[in-house]
């Protein structure tokens, strides 16, 4: 949980530090595109041996939403959209708050 | 005044050439991953440098032998053969790591993979190495390497707070995670101890004709020099604690690292990194390169001196040129500089003793040092960092591999 967590914020950060002019285009790109490469095996070795008592439905369907999300992002920054790339980025981060919940619920158990 | 300038030059070098691709992404990792607790680890490896540097300078200075010479001919062949062998693998992965951190740079400016950099970055570091003098690798790469103090500005700029980052210069063990932080720790400790820079140290003093009127001034360079070097890398560290913790992001690539200035100085913040690491690789390379070749020279009573033509000094030349172009080699594969960093920083760890027991031998022995042999604080600060070292490696590098 804490590698997915990990990507999911750099992809964040990545896309509001590209959103203040503060990183070239192709660097924001190959972020992206490296958070989501690096998301799908986490992704998938989370989903085939999930942790104890955690909701793994929601986890999948966020998971994979989120890789979506991304995977517009890093497409966006190529277009230079950056109004839409803003609303891909809250989704993302509506998308990592429930990563976030469902890590700290399963956190006592563990 | 020629004196008080090389004190000055001395210390400025020491501080824009003590970071390097290793002590960034240890002190990066253990801030992202445990906030300032790792603190510790950075001082003690600074403490226990400062020692090193210093009685490398005072070996050089009184003995004018430098400490491959002086082991080879203390310890005879068969036993120097064996520290060359561990050594130079060790430095080799390290100069692998360096040349990657250099192509790593140039990717995230330039969006142009890192291994497409690897043969023309290699070539630069050679022909440094082939045309310069040591005066220019010993200066030229350390002056441009000050550019690193933006990671004092970063921390200061996110306001940390200081006195729970006093609290981590204390020691204390994580409730998760132990064989990580172990892990971390012990890599950020080989960063911090190189034994590549002790040779160069060393053999730069003879470069540079020390006798024992520049012990005063070895003094204040190791101390101060290394000081402000390791108050650098405590600043990557809480930048990392309070720009990338806060998000959970773990320094597990160097884009993940790129993002380390951003917060602080969102401007020029990501460039400033880039260049930070492409001087401070670029600097280290050098550095490790000429390490490796005097390691040979000195050893097997070659000719040496990074200011010789190369053709004085053939055999000294074909080493560096043949060590650059085999550390070209894994890069030009794709092979990820940042987990070779990983692993050659928790190595140096792992045969520090190697290195510096029988340093320590020499330091104390009469017949190279006279009445300037160790005292009892530098034998003990250094025996004990050493030994820590080498059980934390011993313990956390079995336990890192069986986690993952």
């Amino acid at each position: 949980m804490d590698s997915a967590l990990s990507w999911l914020g750099t992809a964040e950060m990545a896309g509001e530090a590209w959103l203040r002019h503060t990183t070239p285009d192709k660097y924001t790109r190959q972020t992206l595109e490296h958070s989501n490469e690096a998301l799908r095996p986490i992704a998938h070795d989370l989903l085939e041996a999930p942790p104890r008592g955690i909701d793994t439905a929601l986890l999948a369907v966020v998971l994979a939403q989120s890789q979506k999300h991304i995977a517009r992002m890093a497409r966006l920054v190529r277009e230079r959209n950056a109004p839409a790339l803003s609303s891909q980025l809250d989704s993302l981060r509506a998308d990592q708050k429930v990563v976030k919940q469902l890590a700290d619920d399963i956190k006592p158990k563990q | 005044m020629k004196k008080i300038l090389q004190i000055s030059l001395g210390i400025v070098t020491s501080v824009g050439g003590f970071l390097e691709i290793g002590s960034v992404m240890t002190a990066a990792q253990a801030g992202a991953a445990f906030g300032y607790q790792l603190l510790w680890a950075i001082l003690l490896g600074t403490l226990c440098l400062i020692f090193l540097v210093e009685m490398s300078g005072r070996l050089a200075a009184v003995s004018k032998h430098t400490i491959v010479e002086a082991m080879r001919e203390r310890f005879g062949f068969p036993f120097f053969f064996i520290v060359l062998i561990g050594m130079v693998l060790v430095a080799f992965m390290v100069l692998v790591a360096e040349l990657g951190g250099i192509g790593l740079s140039f990717q995230i400016l330039t969006g142009i993979g890192f291994p497409w950099w690897a043969a023309p970055v290699s070539l630069l570091v050679w022909l440094l190495m082939w045309k310069g003098t040591f005066g220019l690798i010993e200066n030229g790469a350390s002056l441009l390497g000050l550019v690193t103090i933006c990671f004092i500005v970063a921390a200061i700029k996110l306001r940390p707070d200081w006195s729970s980052a006093a609290s981590g210069l204390v020691p204390t063990m994580p409730h998760m995670d132990k064989a990580h932080y172990g892990f971390i720790a012990v890599s950020i400790l080989g960063a911090s101890i190189s034994p590549y820079l002790m040779y160069f140290y060393s053999s730069g003093a003879i470069e540079d004709k020390w006798d024992e009127s520049y012990i005063p001034i070895n003094r204040l360079i190791a101390g101060l020099g290394m000081t402000f070097g390791g108050v650098l890398s405590m600043a990557v560290l809480v930048t990392a604690a309070l720009a990338l913790r806060p998000r959970g992001i773990q320094v597990d690539a160097f884009d993940q690292a790129a993002l380390l200035t951003t917060t602080a100085l969102p401007k020029w913040g990501f460039y400033l990194f880039a260049m930070s690491m492409l001087f401070a690789c670029f600097g280290a390379a050098l550095e490790i390169s000429l390490a490796i070749a005097y390691f040979f020279a000195q050893g097997f009573g070659w000719n040496w001196s990074e200011d010789l033509e190369p053709s004085k000094d053939a055999r000294f030349s074909l080493v560096y040129t043949i060590i650059i172009l085999l550390a070209a080699i894994p890069l030009v594969a794709g092979i990820d500089p940042v987990k070779v960093t990983m692993v050659s920083m928790a190595l140096t760890a792992a045969t520090l003793p190697l290195a510096i027991v029988p340093f320590l031998f020499l330091m104390n022995d009469p017949i190279y040092m006279g009445k300037h042999r160790n005292g009892w604080l530098s034998n003990s600060v250094v025996a004990i960092v050493i030994l820590i070292s080498f059980v934390l490696a011993v313990i956390s590098i079995p336990l890192q591999i069986i986690g993952g």
